[in-house]
């Protein structure tokens, strides 16, 4: 196989892999810590990707404001969803499929509201106007100022969340609250207080990971739908409440979705167009072969470890 | 003086009542018992008192204050701290992650002082600062619940069977500690199965039977006065009267 193809492969899995897993920490977040599997993440994720698309149209074309803004807007519509929706049908003690159904209900709605919004104005697969510029250039390689924005503003946002979730109260409060919510109430965690504060970080992160799709590659309102069943790949593969695995989860799903796609195309002549259904595989054999995730072997390896330690 | 007060308490889960007409009061600086057969509602009296249960008349008041309405999430600040039977530790995070979640409310100094504080009176813990608390030991799972709720500077501890599924060595070990606990001026409220080794250790104690008060008086005679809590209790007709006979 020609070592470009290679290369650009590896390249494109680092570059999906970080925004999969920005993505897929928001959706863990949700699901640890206030128990929802929230399918309106992937209209969160859309709906940044266009806060982005029509303030470049506006003429704001500093990135990093952009991403703020981004950032700002999408917190605060998680932030209503869950006032408006979640918070009160919580308070009828429902169900998970209840909860499953509602968040679906409002992904719906959402998204063909923006589908109304974007057939007005006549936005339908555009690019972000951030201009390309090739930043790095070798025989096999091309790097463009797009890779040099998307895989750094990732791993810093996916380090501050794991800062922030491992030395802050807040982020104790939040693993209490994902470990034991009665025993974390029982010490005094204001659970409303580290509700909106998960519903902020979830949204913020899906609306920064959507503006950095659609500067990668052209959106319209399914992209965040699309990209949701990957996203989910990751959070499955990664023990479903586990962060680090979550983050592993994603750069796997980015590896198989490019590299191992790739590879496939060339030695077996698999055709691209079953790209899409590697997240449903890995779902699959996920949830048959390892249903604790990557993670949960990982813990198997630390605590055999631990005894080997404490009964020489 | 009456530190807690329970009045006319009826509680329960849902449609279920457990707990009738129940009333009591804790003194301070007192180590009550709470005894029981199984199912005798011992649990859902402190459960009711920390709001995990439902409600449906009587009042429970600390220094005067009501407790009742008052949410789960409010109540340590009134000076109460709970031990719950199972799934008392946060299993997922370190040892002194779960120390740091109980100081959150300190200054960094205060905090770290604290925390040396635990780590002098629970020296287990300190060994093991960085291992998973899903992976200790029962025994040392029971000495973090404890520091946990002990961490919150409470005025009243409530422990339900704290010394459920440990070793002989451990249970002393506990009830040592209780001890010590309580002659630092702690209040304690302990729920026991095991009548006769909390007997031991304990001031006071209510008997409790389907939900109603049984018995109560000091635990010297309790212990002294066999028939009496048996003809409570119905002769040889349950666990616990068979353990206090023993």
């Amino acid at each position: 196989m020609p070592t470009v193809l290679l290369i650009d492969s590896l390249v494109r899995s680092l570059q999906v892999g970080s925004l999969y897993a920005l993505m897929a920490l928001g959706l863990t977040l949700t699901l640890a810590v206030v128990k929802l599997p929230n399918f309106a993440h992937a209209e969160l994720i859309t709906l940044g990707a266009y806060v982005a698309l029509v303030a470049s149209f506006w003429g704001l074309n500093n990135l990093l404001a952009m991403l703020v803004l981004c950032f700002i807007v999408t917190a605060a519509v998680a932030v209503l969803s869950y006032k408006a929706v979640y918070k009160p049908l919580e308070r009828r003690k429902p169900s998970i499929y209840t909860m499953i159904l509602a968040s679906f209900a409002l992904g719906l709605i959402l998204r063909y509201v923006l589908f109304l919004l974007v057939d007005r104005f006549d936005f339908f697969d555009k690019r972000i106007k951030i201009p390309l510029e090739i930043w790095y250039q070798s025989k096999t390689m091309i790097l463009t100022n797009i890779f040099f924005w998307v895989v750094p503003t990732s791993l810093i946002l996916i380090i501050l969340l794991s800062l922030l979730l491992n030395y802050t109260n807040l982020g104790r409060e939040m693993r209490a609250l994902a470990d034991n919510r009665a025993l974390a109430r029982v010490q005094g965690v204001q659970v409303e207080r580290v509700y909106y504060f998960t519903w902020i970080l979830a949204g913020g992160l899906a609306g920064v990971a959507g503006a950095l799709w659609g500067i990668y590659t052209s959106i319209n309102p399914l992209t965040g739908w699309l990209a949701i069943l990957s996203v989910f790949a990751a959070t499955v593969l990664g023990g479903m409440t586990s962060f680090v695995g979550t983050i592993l989860g994603a750069y796997v799903v980015g590896l198989s979705e490019n590299f191992v796609m790739q590879l496939l195309n060339h030695y077996l002549g698999l055709d691209f167009s079953f790209k899409p259904a590697i997240p449903f595989i890995i779902i699959i054999l996920v949830l048959l072969f390892r249903p604790q995730g990557l993670t949960g072997f990982m813990d198997g390896f630390r605590t055999r470890a631990i005894r080997r330690q404490t009964n020489p | 003086m009456n530190l807690l007060t329970i009045d006319k308490l009826t509680a329960g889960y849902g449609k279920l009542t457990i707990l009738h007409d129940l009333s009591l009061k804790v003194e301070k600086g007192q180590y009550l018992g709470i005894l029981g057969p199984n199912g005798s509602g011992k649990s859902t009296l402190v459960k009711s008192i920390f709001g995990l249960t439902d409600i449906f008349s009587g009042s429970i008041k600390i220094s005067g204050q009501e407790l009742v309405g008052v949410a789960t999430e409010n109540i340590c600040k009134r000076g109460l701290a709970y031990v719950p039977q199972r799934q008392n530790i946060f299993a997922t995070m370190t040892v002194r992650d779960n120390l740091l979640l109980a100081v959150r409310h300190l200054r960094r100094p205060k905090a770290h002082r604290a925390l040396q504080d635990a780590y002098a009176l629970f020296p287990i813990l300190a060994e093991r600062q960085q291992q998973s608390a899903g992976l200790m030991s029962g025994g040392e799972r029971q000495m973090l619940a404890i520091a946990l709720a002990w961490l919150g500077k409470p005025q009243i501890m409530l422990l339900d069977e704290p010394s459920a599924g440990l070793s002989p060595l451990f249970v002393i070990e506990i009830f040592k500690l209780l001890r010590r606990l309580c002659e630092s001026g702690i209040t304690l409220v302990v729920v026991e199965q095991n009548a006769r080794s909390l007997l031991r250790w304990c001031d006071y104690a209510y008997v409790l039977r389907e939900g109603k008060l049984a018995f109560e008086g000091s635990s010297s005679q309790i212990l002294a006065d066999e028939e009496t809590v048996k003809s409570y209790l119905g002769v040889g007709g349950t666990a616990f009267s068979q353990r206090i006979a023993e």
